[in-house]
């Protein structure tokens, strides 16, 4: 098992090269000028200062040089934006919301939709089954939007008095409830079917039905032998769900006004702020990269033989 | 039984939930509390200010903000006219090259020191200077020696002293400028030429607008700075009009998200908020909390004047379009009809409108048809650029049918902002035959409007060159008399859009700012032209501006 995660932890660096290597030149690629933010054209005089002022005149293997050693040193340099704020500020400020609020909708998305992907599978085509699974594709099948307009108009406004739940912001425990549900909601619709899959296909398993053999209860044969055995594919697919859930999610966060990372990130593509657009890519990288390690990690405890054969 | 114990499941992951969701919980935040008649109103900014320096911030957010915590040297009233405010009085010279600024004996920074014209030189070449890079730094191009300064290569130093900006006293602040600029005392009125305190700057570097260090001298100051979140403003007591301010502070939210805002607004979060949807204008226009207010802006659609030479055709569109509908169905905020390129409320409006017979209110088809029948080689299909926020492509379907019935086929192509922004030029890309643009005016004088159409204009995306255009610019430049300057502008306007004018572009309407406000502060609320609030004249009259 160390072995396996060193051996991890030292491939990320040729990973993280590569994806500084790519987003590097993508945003070379894509037109636009990160200092003509408005219609107003910007006088050539004042573009080349801006351009000295941020390196931007260097030939390209200086500013990638630069950029890798950024990122190595963890100095990620200024935003071309924001004009006052370095992009160290802006993940250091911005970042914990978003991992929050990630961390908060997987734990929902878990905690809800693997019961009610088991509840659906122990009653296989029966009426519990459909309902379940109709909420289940509904919340998978409607986008995250929708939710949280819904959930705003609902829960906030129409309903307001009740609830007391504020429209927006991420301060309050109250302001974080309708937000982690917009975001939670399908990922768990995704788990439920999951689980209620694999359950299903558990519940053939010979080992099962020498359980039922052995006069064990139901509750203990479910619990023991058939869940565990079912979440290789649930944990399979929570890894990169937990990457793409606190790497920030821009539409979310928007709609509820949460100073998170997701927001910045896809303005500063539509800005062309280079600096904090490579910072972004990269932590996203990190947190996919480690997300991935964890599954790998969670494989071996779940499952014997994944541990057996790789050492 | 089973029904009971899957409730009590339920109940208890909810329960779960609800307490990791407490457990990091944030703090919550000193706010206003509704019983009395508190001064506080909370208000939607819409976005975090991309910088709290007057010298660099070139947004309105920015500049509204920083307009309410500094204090500039004139302010702009009702009918954009220059009154004192930091300067007490200032005069112009015979030959109208120099402007000297009287300020008044009681300006102050927040930390005791007084505002001084030294302040006002210093921050002024801080902002012309090649190495802050701001890029509002034309704004002070028409001031001797700032072009050369803003391109130095060598010397800078020199450079910097050959500015003409000069603190004769502490209370005298003289500017020399390159050629009579009438409209230069109301250009004073515009953020960036508000100074900033140059130990705090020179002390914090970067981070001088933080909460922590910043030192303003406005009536409001800078209490607390989420970044992307929250900006609240507390009345300064030491102002020197301190006295004449009613609010005690202003909580500020960033909500982008229109329809969020409006929910928020609508649940009693927000006291005001602007950037309405347009799909809830309808809607949103029958409540008494409804604002409008005209804007100093243009909407129009240019034309690549390489690729439809002939001006019958472009006339023939220009006329197509049914401005009307496009407002009332469309755009849906009581826009105004254009008649000319610059809008109305300018000053001179009355004498340089062109009332051009190109720009019909209703549209005009039989008349189209009829100019388009006189073309020659007509270019019968049109490629029409925009940029991807929302509205523009409605209007741009809408104007595609109008043009169709002129036998014209339009592919409307959509680019997100920065790439639309590189093909729009100038010189428009090739393939572009029409283009979507917008133009919202920095400074109150047409000059402002009318010199974008000179040859060399980074904002000319049109390919339009007529020397005879820039000559009467140039004159209009030196002439410092209001009336005779309008009537250069008149000529201009004629030039574009009149009975014989190249109508290089097709303007469509002119800007209005919508908002909602709640009705216990909406008698003070004024937006002006350039979309500033003056929150020091606004007063909260029932006290639950609690939020």
């Amino acid at each position: 098992m160390t072995r396996l995660i060193v051996r991890r932890v030292l491939w990320t660096v040729p990973v993280i090269l590569l994806v500084i290597f790519f987003t590097f030149v993508l945003m070379r690629q894509i037109e636009g000028n990160p200092f003509r933010t408005s219609e107003r054209a910007i006088p050539e005089s004042i573009q080349r200062n801006l351009e000295e002022k941020y390196g931007l005149d260097d030939p390209w293997w200086v500013q990638y040089a630069r950029y890798v050693r950024n990122v190595a040193t963890f100095d990620l340099g200024p935003s071309l934006v924001l004009r006052n704020r370095d992009v160290n500020d802006i993940v250091r400020e911005h970042f914990p919301p978003s991992l929050e609020l990630g961390a908060l909708a997987m734990l929902f998305a878990l905690v809800f939709g693997i019961p009610l992907g088991l509840y659906a599978a122990l009653r296989a085509n029966k009426l519990g089954d459909y309902t379940a699974m109709v909420v289940a594709n509904v919340g998978f099948a409607v986008p995250s939007f929708l939710v949280a307009t819904l959930l705003i108009y609902f829960f906030a406004v129409r309903w307001g008095d009740v609830f007391d739940f504020p429209t927006s912001g991420w301060t309050t425990w109250q302001s974080k409830v309708l937000p982690v549900i917009a975001l939670g909601i399908g990922p768990m619709a995704y788990f439920a079917r999951l689980t209620r899959g694999s359950v299903l296909e558990t519940l053939q398993q010979d080992y099962v039905r020498t359980a039922r053999a052995k006069g064990l209860r139901q509750r203990r044969i479910v619990a023991v032998h058939v869940l565990r055995n079912s979440l290789i594919p649930v944990v399979t697919a929570a890894g990169p769900i937990l990457g793409f859930l606190i790497t920030g999610s821009f539409v979310i966060e928007q709609i509820f006004a949460i100073p998170g990372i997701g927001r910045y990130y896809v303005t500063a593509v539509t800005a062309r702020d280079y600096s904090v657009v490579m910072a972004l890519t990269v932590l996203l990288a990190i947190i996919v990269i480690v997300a991935n390690m964890v599954v790998d990690i969670l494989y071996g405890i779940l499952d014997p033989r994944t541990r057996e054969a790789r050492s | 039984m089973r029904i009971t114990r899957r409730g009590i499941t339920a109940a208890v992951t909810a329960l779960g939930l609800a307490a990791v969701v407490a457990g990091c919980g944030g703090d919550d935040s000193s706010e206003g509390s509704g019983a009395v008649v508190d001064q506080v109103i909370t208000v939607n900014w819409g976005t975090e200010p991309p910088s709290l320096d007057p010298g660099l911030a070139s947004d309105t957010t920015s500049a509204d903000v920083i307009s309410n915590i500094m204090d500039p040297l004139v302010k702009l009233d009702a009918d954009l006219n220059p009154v004192p405010n930091l300067a007490e009085s200032w005069e112009t010279s015979d030959d109208g090259k120099t402007v000297t600024f009287h300020l008044r004996d009681d300006g102050e920074w927040t930390n005791g020191d007084p505002v001084t014209a030294e302040d006002f030189e210093w921050s002024w070449k801080r902002t012309i200077s090649p190495d802050l890079a701001a890029d509002y730094a034309y704004q002070f191009f028409g001031i001797v020696g700032a072009a050369e300064y803003n391109s130095c290569e060598s010397n800078c130093d020199a450079m910097r002293d050959k500015v003409g900006v000069n603190a004769v006293d502490d209370r005298t602040l003289e500017v020399e400028l390159t050629s009579p600029q009438p409209w230069f005392v109301q250009q004073a009125a515009h953020h960036s030429f508000i100074a900033v305190h140059r130990a705090t700057v020179e002390q914090y570097g970067d981070r001088w607008t933080e909460p922590a260090n910043i030192v303003t001298n406005g009536p409001f100051q800078l209490d607390r700075w989420q970044h992307n979140a929250r900006l609240d403003l507390v009345k300064w007591d030491d102002w020197r009009n301190a006295d004449e301010v009613s609010l005690e502070r202003i909580n500020g939210r960033m909500i982008s998200e229109g329809t969020t805002a409006v929910q928020a607004f609508e649940a009693g979060e927000l006291d005001m908020t602007a950037g309405l949807p347009p799909e809830e204008l309808s809607r949103l226009k029958t409540t008494p909390e409804y604002a409008q207010y005209p804007g100093l802006g243009t909407y129009y659609y240019g034309f690549n004047v390489k690729s439809i030479p002939d001006v019958n055709q472009r006339r023939a569109m220009a006329t197509a379009i049914d401005r009307r509908t496009i407002i009332d169905n469309i755009a849906q905020a009581d826009q105004l009809p254009t008649t000319g390129f610059t809008p109305q409320g300018m000053p001179g409006f009355e004498t340089l409108n062109p009332d051009s017979p190109w720009l019909p209110e209703n549209g005009d088809i039989e008349r189209a048809k009829e100019l388009m029948s006189q073309v020659q080689n007509p270019v019968r299909n049109i490629t029409l650029l925009l940029n991807d926020s929302p509205g523009h492509r409605e209007i741009a379907v809408a104007v595609q049918s109008m043009w169709k019935e002129l036998g014209l086929t339009v592919q409307i192509r959509q680019q997100e902002w920065a790439q639309f922004l590189e093909f729009v030029g100038p010189p428009p890309d090739a393939s572009i035959d029409a283009f979507r643009f917008g133009w919202i005016g920095d400074y109150v004088d047409a000059m402002n409007f009318l010199d974008l159409w000179t040859c060399d204009s980074g904002n000319n995306s049109t390919n339009y060159c007529d020397p005879a255009y820039d000559e009467l610019v140039s004159e209009a430049r030196q002439t410092p008399d209001n009336d005779e300057r309008y009537g250069i502008y008149a000529e201009l306007e004629q030039k574009l859009l009149g009975e014989d004018g190249a109508v290089p572009f097709a303007p469509i309407y002119w800007y209005t700012y919508v908002q909602l406000e709640k009705e216990s502060i909406k008698d003070t609320l004024e937006v002006n032209l350039l979309s500033q609030t003056d929150y020091t004249k606004v007063v909260e009259t029932d006290g639950s501006g609690e939020a």
